[in-house]
């Protein structure tokens, strides 16, 4: 393992008090506990959305709280959950007496937190609605066991702009769920990532070798095998999109080419134009792309490809700008 | 005995916390084959940290507040899954001893009912899916049996009934097929392979049952 770190068991907190200290007039924590990060600019009567999940994704999760996204975030210690105990303090600082969004990856241990902090909260008569990203089509043919990747950027973008605007809870959840609905991801890895406090990858991949439909977790993906080029890599991975989310000719998408960590900036462009070939053969419009680093797995070595079908509404919540400490879009 | 005091309990989940020290090692080897490879670590962690919480929280007088309590310092201690489930037992039996300030034998087999209903709501699993649902319901089971056929069941009674249909619980996990979380990514590999989450459950009623035999 090589790693600027101090201790492997101080990484997840370490690594907050650096990002507090650095935007102090941006975020903020709760309760007393760092992993209670919360927007410092709430706006009354604004639906509160709240995230959560594992340290070693940067800028998911937390990277997401800000202006025209969200509101805060559970921050749990690398690839494990936050406690429900956390993410009530979060609802209870950041909910502004218009309900609250929860706004997560479908993984067990969030979603059964995330359930019991909605119990929490509607004990103070707090109104939450639940909604899990489960865009990762390679982890399962069955839609509702699909593990949460990337897509959910469009979800945050969705429901960051409804809620800006000042949208219901349920207007927000439906603008969410919309995004959500339309948007389908398929990843490939090409190396392995090492968990602080374990020292060594959970996996070994062969120098030539990578792993595709791999999860951000290192969960396996459908195969092993030679590096395949990026024209080879977007035809296989948007084939495997259209059999799961067909797209006529002519229709729309927008785009995010996602690096998961390790993964040169340059690659991920050179993929953005593989994938643009592919859709374009295939008679669909390509709206906006976002290239870059939004979901990673530390210092994987590799790529998602995201696509979200869009119409008018969707277009207008991605176009929404957003300030964050990690992402900006004008 | 034939009473437990709120004073009792911290001792009662020191012995859960001793045989979880215990069996670190061996749930998470267990783990690693199927899932992450914590589960030893998360469950001597969480039990740990009860002990001397209950002691604190002893001062409220009443088993159901304290067992609620006890449940979300677990939650918050370790928040991964089987820690989430095993603090949603707790709290379901919290909720089902509400206003209790002593607990009689009988309770027991309450107690274990109602950690098997906290699993199955929090964790939406049935019984069958290759989880510690499979061992604890066995084990609730066997203990409502008892204590329904044999009034004058001792405490000592009820809890080895409860271990006894759990180690069947275990056991028939080898034939089921994993259906959620990692391990249903590895499921392949289960079959002829007990539960490790199932196994964690049937400890877990073992180090109830060793505060009541010692």
């Amino acid at each position: 393992m090589k790693k600027i770190i101090n201790a492997p068991e101080n990484y997840t907190d370490e690594m907050l008090r650096g990002i507090y200290a650095s935007f102090p007039d941006k975020v903020k924590y709760a309760a007393g506990d760092l992993r209670c990060y919360c927007t410092a600019r709430k706006k009354d009567g604004k639906v509160a959305i709240i995230t959560g999940g594992g340290t070693g994704h940067l800028p998911l999760f937390l990277g997401y709280v800000g202006e025209g996204l969200i509101d805060g975030c559970g921050v749990g210690g690398v690839f494990q959950s936050p406690s429900a105990e956390q993410i009530y303090h979060i609802a209870k600082e950041v909910e502004a007496g218009a309900g609250v969004l929860f706004l997560y990856g479908n993984y067990t241990g969030d979603v059964m937190n995330f359930d019991m902090a909605s119990e929490l909260l509607e004990m103070d008569d707090i109104a939450t609605v639940s909604l899990a990203g489960a865009d990762d089509v390679l982890s399962s043919s069955n839609v509702e066991a699909r593990r949460g990747v990337a897509g959910i950027y469009f979800m945050y973008k969705a429901a960051g702009a409804k809620a800006a605007g000042m949208g219901s809870l349920e207007e927000v959840a439906a603008a969410a769920k919309k995004a959500g609905d339309n948007v389908r991801t398929v990843g490939f890895a090409l190396t392995p990532c090492v968990i602080p406090e374990v020292g060594r990858s959970n996996f070994e991949l062969a120098e030539n070798e990578m792993a595709f439909g791999m999860g951000i977790h290192g969960e396996p993906g459908i195969w092993n095998g030679p590096v395949k080029t990026a024209d080879e890599l977007a035809a296989e991975a948007i084939d495997e999109i259209l059999k799961d989310m067909p797209l006529a000719e002519g229709d729309e998408a927008a785009l995010l080419i996602n690096g998961l960590g390790a993964t040169s900036i340059e690659e991920l462009y050179i993929l953005n134009n593989s994938v643009r070939e592919r859709l374009a053969a295939k008679g669909v419009k390509v709206y906006r792309s976002w290239t870059g680093e939004y979901a990673t797995s530390m210092e994987m070595m590799g790529a998602s490809i995201s696509v979200c079908k869009v119409d008018e509404e969707l277009k207008g919540y991605f176009d929404y700008p957003v300030d964050t400490p990690f992402i900006c879009q004008r | 005995m034939d009473k437990l005091t709120i004073g009792d309990v911290p001792e009662m989940f020191e012995k859960v916390a001793e045989i979880f020290r215990e069996k670190k090692e061996q749930l998470c080897e267990m783990d690693a084959a199927m899932g992450d490879g914590d589960l030893g670590l998360t469950m001597s962690k969480g039990y740990g940290a009860l002990p001397g919480f209950l002691r604190e929280t002893a001062v409220e007088g009443e088993i159901g507040k304290q067992l609620m309590k006890a449940g979300m310092k677990m939650q918050n201690e370790v928040p991964s899954t089987m820690g989430t489930l095993m603090s949603s037992g707790i709290m379901q039996a919290g909720k089902a001893f509400k206003g209790k300030t002593e607990l009689v034998p009988a309770d027991m087999a309450t107690y274990v009912t109602a950690f098997a209903e906290g699993i199955q709501r929090r964790g939406k699993c049935a019984l069958g899916d290759r989880t510690i649902l499979d061992s604890v319901d066995a084990g609730a089971r066997k203990a409502v049996a008892l204590v329904e056929s044999t009034p004058d069941a001792t405490f000592a009674d009820v809890m080895a009934a409860a271990v006894d249909g759990a180690d069947e619980g275990v056991k028939a996990t080898k034939d089921m097929i994993p259906r959620f979380g990692k391990a249903a990514v590895h499921a392949a590999k289960a079959k002829g392979v007990v539960d490790q989450g199932a196994l964690a459950g049937y400890y877990m009623l073992l180090g109830l049952k060793n505060y009541f035999v010692s």
